[in-house]
């Protein structure tokens, strides 16, 4: 019996073991070749900042959908909020490279691999004013009325520090995120501050019914968090 | 001794395992071609109209791993004569070939196959002899391959998973023949053709028979080069060597372009055997290619080859036969059909127009704008430098060892690049600056500039400068040492349906002598549902048979046949 429990869990082995090898030593690894190039140019950090220009301090592996439709899996991606821009890390020749904005539709960071953040590329042109240029948004919720955050870093000050038997002036950072609405007529309502009164101000003859559903989800609109789930349950119960 | 029993024992069961389970895996995947043709005698102006059909050997259902197919016509002992690409959808092709008038008489054998099917030698290709005569042979001495007289009993029918049944068996001239299919099987895809029978026919295989005839084809044993499935588009195949040592070169960064308004690269390395390997999307369709090699080291000669997809083992050397007299006379009368419908223009082939592809993903080199220079917004200059001296301040041409060296200004770095940009010219990687040195005002649409580094997936360039010609300069451009231009032709189409009209059957002026009366390479049975398929007799009195070749969804081949007569009296009918 016992020789023929050895025998048959071998057998299964072997199948393993050739199923993999068939295919592997068979069809060479043609994907990657095929597969869309990245393509931008050199991002050179000239500058010195106080604070963090990342939203992402540590390469992400990322996956990026371009805008011919293609997907680009397992790159080295960083979102700078301050040039609201895709940085890309080459490994095949360790440079930095500003992705071509354009190319890309929407991208994951992998930060943590169960929950990616997801971003994408909007415009927030209102049809009347000028042309604004494309943006960066990380994708909160989408639904009848979706919310994107505009992950900004911002100049918020000069700082006089001494670094290399010097003082010199440095440019201090700061997170600054805008957050955008997308109402189902495709109109955004743009916040810099999410403030409660702020707000209902956007949705004057919904206000009553915003409230209570605030009261009744105990949520408080200055928290992120809090406020990406009112705006999730405004789409499921007041559109 | 009980440990060394019980290796001895895992070895045999391992030997036992790789045995059974290397002979199946070996079969696992394997595709092969069938091809239906509309008849087996055509003369030159004609088209050969074909469904093909790519199956998968285990399953016997269509395969769905190629998407390009290669068909082929070859003469006897002259090698390939017509080439044609298709695009397989679904494990199924449809096109015409347009035979071209100056193609000798004699004996021609089709074949079909993929790219996947090389990697069981060719014992999986389809072949087809056939037999073409020239429209001005009045000889006739050509020889044609062994070939078959119809059988006497023709109208009979035969089917294997298709019952054919015709309204009637006899018709007379112009008259409408209602043909009711009716499917055993689940559903199916069929490909119907009419034509009259010939007295001599080149032996032709069913679906049904070629089917059957996989199970007892011995294994080829032949060391064979892997073939990478064409599971997306057309594979461009090559090898970088070196000219001097003919020797293959590893780590070649083989550059890829089209002429287009917009710079486009792709690019492959080639690996330990020298070879590469590039993916031609739809965006290649009927464009021309140019390859050339990037970075050739000083002092060395590289080139390029690519492999001729078409090539075969072995010529084709049949053993001929002169034909009868009969056939002679039935040769006779085609080629005076042709001259009718020639003169009346009344030719079968619907108008082939190339299928429009909505958006192909072209590989751009960017996607975000330079600094873009119209010369035709300054006083024209003669040539390139006094183009970039005038008007182009952040580009520099200099002179190293004799050889003219264009580099940019780096407007982050504050510093000329070390190396030269990447230039396009009308959208191709230009391979010697010596074809933009000349082109001043007159020809140069306009100018981009990138300063900076560029990365284009793995490669990184010193900037990019672009041209773009008014008139595509780059094609009047020979091609460097390292280069190579070549055409990368269409995917044949056509022949979808061919029948004759309601409307010429009523025009009583006009002759309608056909051979072909009806021709529909895609024909859909539903299940056990009867399908109707109708069509007209012509002016040519003739036996005629019905045949249908296709194939389940379930992979069950069809094959029927039957024969109707054509009676030279105006409506049998009516009579």
């Amino acid at each position: 019996m016992r020789h023929y429990i050895i025998f048959f869990s071998f057998l299964l082995m072997c199948i393993s073991m050739h199923a993999q090898t068939n295919v592997g030593s068979v069809v060479p690894p043609i994907d990657s070749t095929f597969t869309a190039k990245l393509t931008g140019e050199f991002f050179y950090e000239s500058k010195q900042y106080i604070g963090v220009q990342n939203f992402n301090e540590n390469w992400a592996q990322s996956d990026i959908l371009l805008s011919t439709g293609e997907m680009i899996y397992n790159v080295s991606l960083k979102y700078n909020g301050l040039f609201d821009e895709v940085i890309w890390m080459n490994t095949s020749n360790f440079g930095k490279f500003k992705l071509d904005k354009s190319f890309i539709k929407e991208f994951w960071l992998k930060y943590e691999p169960s929950f990616p953040n997801h971003f994408k590329r909007i415009n927030v042109s209102e049809p009347d004013k000028s042309h604004q240029p494309d943006i960066f948004v990380e994708v909160c919720t989408e639904g009848k009325i979706s919310l994107y955050i505009q992950r900004r870093i911002r100049v918020s000050g000069t700082e006089t520090i001494y670094r290399n038997d010097a003082y010199r002036n440095f440019e201090s950072l700061e997170s600054s995120p805008v957050y955008y609405i997308k109402l189902p007529s495709n109109q955004y309502l743009k916040l810099n501050r999410i403030r409660r009164r702020t707000f209902l101000k956007l949705f004057p003859d919904k206000k009553k019914a915003i409230t209570k559903i605030m009261n009744a989800n105990n949520l408080d609109v200055k928290v992120e968090g809090d406020f990406v789930k009112l705006i999730e349950l405004m789409g499921k119960e007041l559109f | 001794m009980i440990l060394s029993k019980k290796i001895l024992f895992l070895f045999a069961a391992q030997l036992v395992a790789l045995a059974t389970f290397n002979i199946r895996a070996a079969n696992v995947g394997h595709e092969v071609a069938y091809m239906q043709t509309d008849r087996t005698t055509y003369i030159a102006g004609e088209s050969i109209y074909y469904k093909l059909y790519v199956l998968d050997s285990e399953t016997k259902k269509c395969s769905d791993i190629s998407k390009v197919g290669y068909v082929l016509l070859q003469g006897a002992g002259s090698g390939s004569t017509l080439k044609v690409r298709v695009r397989i959808e679904s494990g199924m092709a449809s096109g015409s070939i347009l035979l071209p008038d100056t193609l000798a008489s004699g004996a021609y054998q089709l074949v079909a196959f993929t790219s996947a099917m090389r990697n069981s030698g060719d014992r999986n290709f389809f072949y087809q002899d056939i037999v073409i005569a020239n429209r001005y042979d009045k000889e006739l001495k050509f020889k044609i391959v062994n070939s078959i007289a119809p059988d006497s009993n023709f109208m009979k029918t035969r089917s294997i998973e298709s019952a054919i049944k015709t309204d009637k068996k006899v018709y007379g001239l112009r008259e409408k023949v209602v043909v009711n299919l009716e499917n055993m099987a689940s559903q199916a895809n069929v490909a119907v053709s009419v034509y009259e029978v010939p007295p001599l026919s080149p032996s032709v295989k069913t679906i049904v028979e070629t089917m059957n005839a996989l199970s007892v084809t011995p294994e080829n044993t032949q060391k064979l080069i892997y073939h990478s499935p064409e599971n997306k588009a057309k594979l461009l195949n090559g090898r970088v060597l070196d000219v001097v040592t003919n020797k293959v070169v590893s780590d070649a960064v083989v550059l890829l372009s089209c002429n287009d308004t917009v710079p486009n690269l792709q690019y492959a390395a080639t690996n330990s055997n020298g070879k590469f390997q590039l993916l031609l999307n739809d965006y290649y369709e009927g464009k021309e290619l140019f390859l050339t090699i990037r970075d050739v080291p000083v002092g060395q000669q590289w080139k390029i080859e690519t492999e001729d997809e078409f090539a075969q083992n072995q010529a084709w050397n049949p053993i001929l036969i002169t034909s009868s007299g009969d056939f002679k006379d039935y040769i006779v009368k085609s080629q005076n059909v042709v001259y009718i419908n020639k003169s009346y223009q009344l030719n079968n082939d619907p108008a082939d127009k190339p299928k429009l592809i909505l958006n192909p993903i072209c590989p751009l080199f960017y996607h975000n704008t330079g600094t873009t220079i119209l010369p035709s917004d300054f006083v024209s200059l003669d040539d390139f430098p006094e183009i970039v001296v005038e008007i182009l301040p952040q580009v520099v041409i200099s002179r190293e060892k004799g050889k003219p060296r264009i580099k940019v200004y780096n407007t982050l770095t504050k510093i000329f690049n070390k190396n030269s940009p990447a230039i396009f010219l009308d959208g191709v990687f230009v391979d010697d600056i010596d074809k933009i040195l000349g082109l001043g005002s007159e020809q140069i649409e306009k100018i981009e500039v990138f300063e900076v580094e560029r990365a284009f997936g793995d490669l990184a360039f010193s900037g990019v400068l672009s041209i773009v010609t008014k008139s595509n300069e780059i094609l009047n451009t020979k091609p460097a040492l390292q280069s190579l231009r070549l055409k990368n032709d269409r995917v044949n189409t056509g022949g979808r349906l061919v029948t004759v009209s309601p409307d010429q059957i009523q025009n009583k002026d006009l002759p309608i002598f056909k051979q072909l009366l009806y021709w529909n390479p895609s024909l859909e049975l539903k299940g056990k549902d009867s399908t109707n398929v109708e069509f007209y007799t012509s002016d040519n009195a003739a036996n005629y048979m019905i045949k249908i070749e296709g194939i389940s969804v379930d992979g069950s081949p069809i094959s029927s046949s039957t024969g109707i007569q054509v009676i030279n009296q105006p409506n049998v009918t009516a009579k």
